[in-house]
């Protein structure tokens, strides 16, 4: 390239360019090339839009395979933190086949007991079935023995209600009751008969009331 | 399929231009939810995010460790800061449901959803999750190009015209990509389960109490229906995964997900769930349908807020476009009838002249300037009635006071 007269340069076409060293309209047509973006955004785009895909698909897809499970392992950090980590297992592939419910057992300083129910959607109405349904969800991870982390979370808080405070909780225990929902003979299903078992027991202690 | 012809295929899918339409209707439906989401959880909040919520932030952490997108290990554990997290999380719904600034709200309000997602991560649902990957990708959409105040702003600093120009459809086709994807993992996790191959599956669910919303026909609880029921849910999950992205069977198919979704929203006490994921339903709407269907809708509706008014204004007046332009974004239901003084084909007279630096307003009690043409134009346009509301009482007052 050489400098014109006019202090823009030359191509080697002969075609005089701006100071850039782009001729006039050509940018308009990289642009239009790369459907008004720039070319670098483009590129930019493209790049996060297979990546997305790509780790997206592999995240969520229930492949086995031990290449797809490194995959996840790298894929982790930047889903987690993203927030782009999820699963559509809904109902499946076992879908729920138990009625459940969790309460807490109180002992009191006193020596008397009460018994605190966690709200159970078949008790609620309409409207509260929809504000308290997250309260479903959370049982259904507490019985969850994958989740006994929560459990101690779970018994300071039943302390620390204000019906249960005032009254000087010793011992919190959280009871599970279930029926399982079983196959009968003609090809029917019926409800199982109700157990139930203190699955944790908590002592209380000062501190937990402050 | 050569390389050329893909990626000339790629090309076409994500970055032809195309309307905004559907993508700023979903930002609308999606504000919408994420606000009823909120307000659902609002009895609970403090139970789930405060300082002494049912699940701790060191439980949680420990739990689920590793650095995460959650204002609160960065807010301080107070009651405070829960309750301010509420109410900025619900003020930025409102703005991105409105379109005002939606860029940065669609940040905040993803921020903030991502926030109480991770603080406790054990009652969310599949509608949450959905919200949330929706939301990531709303981020980088042209989502206040319609429907939005931000155009309002846009027309009237002159930076926009009354057409609604069209963009690069590459994040709306993510969260179409996301919304396939909820059916067809569903659909792969389903087939891997025995009682769904089987056909028991929906016979165990529809055991489950607290699953139940309202009662079922009994007929529907027979074994071989429900056996049918469960195959059909297999069979429409990889339809929607899969085939949805065939436009010639996308609407029968959209219309049956729509009616599924509804028979599961009336049976299963799943809340928001099929809200969440019907609000996606919008971006596979074709943007002339959309208009086509909203023009037959404003045809039969439009006339019940009264006959359409005459705006008379001056063209060549770069602010009274802008407010003509302005009036005819804002006027949904084709109201208002615009009449630029340049056009030949505008009627003259000594009173279009006056109208030159003025906008005016012909009704049937003649013609209208100043505030009197605000409030007439204000009445027959349902956005601006609170408007209308506040002349009418200035002018009843006015009267009172004279």
């Amino acid at each position: 390239m050489v400098k014109s007269a006019e202090g823009g340069q030359v191509s080697r076409r002969g075609k005089e360019t701006r100071p850039g060293g782009r001729a006039p309209g050509e940018k308009e047509l990289a642009r239009a090339q790369f459907f008004g973006l720039k070319k670098w955004q483009y590129i930019a785009i493209n790049a996060f839009l297979i990546f997305h895909t790509l780790a997206i698909c592999c995240w969520c897809m229930p492949f086995g395979s031990p290449f797809i499970a490194a995959c996840r392992e790298t894929l982790r950090p930047y889903f987690v933190w993203s927030g782009l980590f999820q699963s559509w297992d809904m109902f499946s592939p076992l879908p729920k086949s138990a009625n459940a419910y969790m309460e807490a057992l109180v002992l009191y300083q006193d020596g008397s007991t009460t018994i605190w129910s966690f709200p159970r959607m078949e008790q609620l109405t309409l409207t509260e079935k929809y504000s308290k349904e997250r309260y479903r969800k959370f049982m259904e991870s507490v019985l969850d023995e994958k989740n006994a982390m929560l459990w101690p979370d779970v018994a300071r808080h039943v302390a620390r209600l204000p019906e249960i405070r005032g009254g000087g909780p010793r011992k919190v225990m959280l009871v599970a009751r279930w029926s399982n929902v079983v196959r009968q003979e003609d090809g029917t299903f019926a409800r199982g008969p109700w157990d139930e078992h203190v699955f944790y027991s908590y002592d209380v202690k000062p501190e937990d009331l402050q | 399929m050569t390389a050329k012809s893909f990626l000339a295929a790629w090309n076409e899918f994500f970055f032809a231009d195309q309307s905004p339409i559907p993508i700023a209707l979903f930002r609308v439906i999606y504000g919408v939810m994420v606000i009823a989401t909120l307000l659902l959880l609002r009895p609970d909040w403090m139970a789930w995010y405060g300082p002494h919520a049912w699940v701790s932030l060191p439980t949680m952490q420990g739990i689920e460790p590793g650095p995460r997108l959650n204002l609160f290990t960065v807010l301080p554990e107070t009651y405070f800061w829960a309750q301010a997290l509420f109410w900025v999380f619900l003020a930025s719904a409102a703005c991105l449901t409105i379109g005002f600034l939606a860029r940065v709200n669609s940040v905040v309000v993803y921020l903030c959803l991502a926030s109480i997602q991770q603080r406790n991560l054990f009652i969310l649902h599949g509608g949450d999750t959905f919200l949330r990957v929706a939301g990531f990708f709303l981020i980088f959409a042209p989502a206040g190009a319609a429907f939005s105040v931000d155009r309002l702003i846009r027309i009237w600093r002159g930076r926009e015209g009354a057409e609604i120009r069209l963009r690069r459809p590459w994040a709306q086709r993510m969260i179409q990509f996301e919304l396939t994807l909820v059916y067809f993992v569903g659909f792969c996790w389903k087939v891997a389960g025995a009682p769904w191959v089987e056909g028991s599956a929906l016979s165990y669910i529809y055991h489950v109490d607290e699953l139940q919303r309202f009662p079922v026909p009994s007929w529907f609880l027979n074994p071989t229906i429900l056996k049918l029921a469960t195959w059909f849910t297999l069979v429409l999950e990889f339809a929607l995964g899969v085939l949805i992205w065939i436009k010639e069977i996308r609407y029968y198919l959209l219309a049956i997900g729509l009616f599924f979704h509804l028979c599961l929203e009336y049976s299963l006490n799943v809340p928001m769930f099929q809200w969440d994921v019907l609000s996606a339903y919008v971006l596979f709407i074709d943007a002339g349908d959309l208009q086509r269907v909203w023009n037959r809708i404003r045809d039969r509706t439009g006339t019940h807020f009264g006959e359409q008014v005459t705006v008379i204004y001056d063209g060549s007046s770069e602010r009274l476009r802008r407010i003509a332009n302005l009036l005819g974004a804002i006027d949904i239901f084709s109201r208002l009838s615009f009449v630029d003084l340049r056009d030949a084909a505008a009627p003259g007279g000594a009173r279009m002249k006056a109208a030159r630096d003025k906008l005016e307003v012909e009704t049937e009690f003649g013609p209208r300037q100043g505030l009197d043409a605000v409030r007439t134009v204000a009445s027959v346009v349902p956005l601006l009635w609170p408007v209308y509301l506040v002349l009418s009482i200035q002018k009843l007052f006015k009267l009172r006071v004279a």
